[in-house]
């Protein structure tokens, strides 16, 4: 799989000590946010039983599985142990790290040694992220207005008037989600709706 | 093709009472579509290739798909009087039934899982305990196992640290023994009786024998009830669904000896059915 920046999520919707499940890569990912705003993209797999640590909890700047309570910091280490609080837990005890940023209102993930910056999006507002279940392809041809790959492009019709909008696509074997923003002067109720009747659309398209 | 030695086992497929009082259930064992029924006053189990062996005990009805490798473990506390005899119902698990089994063997999860319940923070620590594969009767057994627990029964009041036995009586059933409230001179006894209907679903049949007069049978049901379903959100979220038994893919401490046990005990015996074997 070639490493490529890849949208998992809005940064309106992880607030400060939140997990959240997320994907990227061809990983499950636990996406969390520590108590001051640090942003971190894991493998959602707790090494001590298999637990998703996206159920798991924040405190300070660690996440805790849910299972036992072993809790994580920084880059993934184990810090510590519940049931054995008299313990150093062995440094070989890691949850996989990914590489983990947000730009312009959206969370990006990549392997830890990705290079550069994910797609920019400028003059955009977040508005929201929706799941689907049909392909990209059925959503260019719901709406030929758009064009792109990672990140679709265009110029739409919302509540009478011509509104950018830019569709940033998350691929997982759970389906199609779309991460969406829109132009700073957008009605983001009427676009939040046109997002809904593009998903009724394509999905169309799909079933067709 | 499943292995002999997990068609000569003996499983859960019924709550007894149900099935006397004419409930047919059509249901699964080991992949393979099963009718256990009532005809003439007995319990029969049939499956696509006929009648299976058929046991009643402790509540549930016991089939054996092949030739049974011996007669169903006992538990000698269901008929000591003065206990109550409570089938809990049953609770359907997205997971493997061997990870549902090694669950019930966790006392690290309490503070996290039962918060307030059966463990709070700051009481966490697991303190050594010690575990044997008893030769005689072919069993794990954990004893000396000791937790600080806010609200050990339904019969409770206030915080204890709680005594704890724990047995893996077959592949797919589990018994532990824990301090009665009620009583200094006798264990509670708390079953978990997990029915196999594939590699990664399974149902769960909680059983109880305890010493309390008092609390009404519908809130003990409840309680045991609220327990399991707290269980199976992590149950249905552990990954991989089977149960890995070579070493390299979990990494366990000393507070999972019983756990660690298990899975060599159903890997020696050659129990796979629901197990991964090869670290993915």
């Amino acid at each position: 799989m070639t490493p490529r920046w890849t949208a998992t999520g809005l940064s309106q919707d992880l607030p400060k000590a939140v997990a959240v499940a997320g994907y990227g890569h061809g990983h499950d990912l636990a996406v969390w946010r520590s108590a001051t705003g640090r942003l971190q993209a894991w493998n959602d797999r707790c090494p001590h039983r298999g637990m998703r640590l996206s159920h798991g909890f924040v405190r300070g700047e660690t996440l805790a599985c849910i299972y036992h309570g072993w809790v994580y910091g920084t880059e993934g280490g184990c810090k510590h142990i519940p049931a054995h609080p008299a313990l150093t837990p062995p440094t070989t005890i890691t949850v996989t790290a990914f590489a983990c940023v947000e730009q312009d209102g959206v969370i990006w993930v990549a392997p830890a040694d990705m290079a550069g910056s994910p797609p920019a999006i400028s003059g955009m507002q977040p508005l929201r992220s929706i799941s689907l279940t049909c392909g990209v392809a059925d959503v260019l041809a719901a709406e030929p207005t758009l064009s792109g790959q990672d990140v679709l492009r265009g110029l739409v019709q919302i509540g009478g008037q011509t509104c950018g909008v830019c569709l940033v696509v998350q691929d997982s074997p759970a389906g199609l989600t779309l991460h969406v923003l829109c132009g700073l002067g957008a009605d983001k109720v009427a676009a939040s709706r046109w997002v809904e009747d593009l998903r009724r659309r394509a999905e169309a398209k799909g079933a067709a | 093709m499943i292995a002999a030695e997990v068609l000569n086992e003996w499983y859960p497929v019924a709550m007894a009472a149900q099935i006397r009082a004419g409930q047919r259930r059509v249901t699964q064992l080991l992949g393979q579509t099963i009718t256990v029924d009532c005809q003439e006053g007995a319990i029969v189990v049939i499956g696509q290739g006929g009648a299976l062996h058929v046991t009643e005990a402790y509540g549930h009805v016991w089939a054996c798909p092949g030739t049974p490798a011996h007669d169903l473990f006992p538990i000698p506390e269901a008929s000591e009087p003065g206990r109550r005899l409570v089938d809990v119902g049953v609770v359907r698990v997205k997971c493997s039934p061997l990870r549902a089994v090694e669950n019930f063997l966790d006392i690290a999860h309490f503070p996290f899982v039962h918060t307030d319940v059966l463990g709070a923070e700051p009481h966490t620590e697991v303190n050594r305990y010690e575990v044997q594969i008893r030769e005689d009767s072919d069993e794990v057994w954990a004893t000396k196992v000791t937790f600080y627990q806010p609200q050990a029964a339904k019969s409770s009041e206030g915080g204890i640290v709680t005594q704890y036995m724990y047995r893996v009586a077959a592949p797919t059933a589990a018994v532990l023994y824990k301090t009665c409230p009620n009583r200094t001179d006798a264990w509670d006894v708390i079953g978990i009786f997990v029915q196999p209907l594939s590699e990664e679903l399974c149902d769960v049949w909680p059983w109880m024998a305890l010493y309390d007069d008092v609390s009404p049978q519908a809130e003990l049901i409840a309680f045991q009830q609220m327990i399991f379903l707290q269980d199976r959100s992590i149950l249905e979220n552990q990954i991989p669904r089977l149960l890995p038994l070579d070493p390299g893919m979990e990494i366990p401490t000393q507070a999972d000896l019983t756990s660690i046990a298990y899975r060599r005990w159903l890997k020696k015996r050659g129990l796979t059915y629901g197990a991964q074997m090869v670290a993915a």
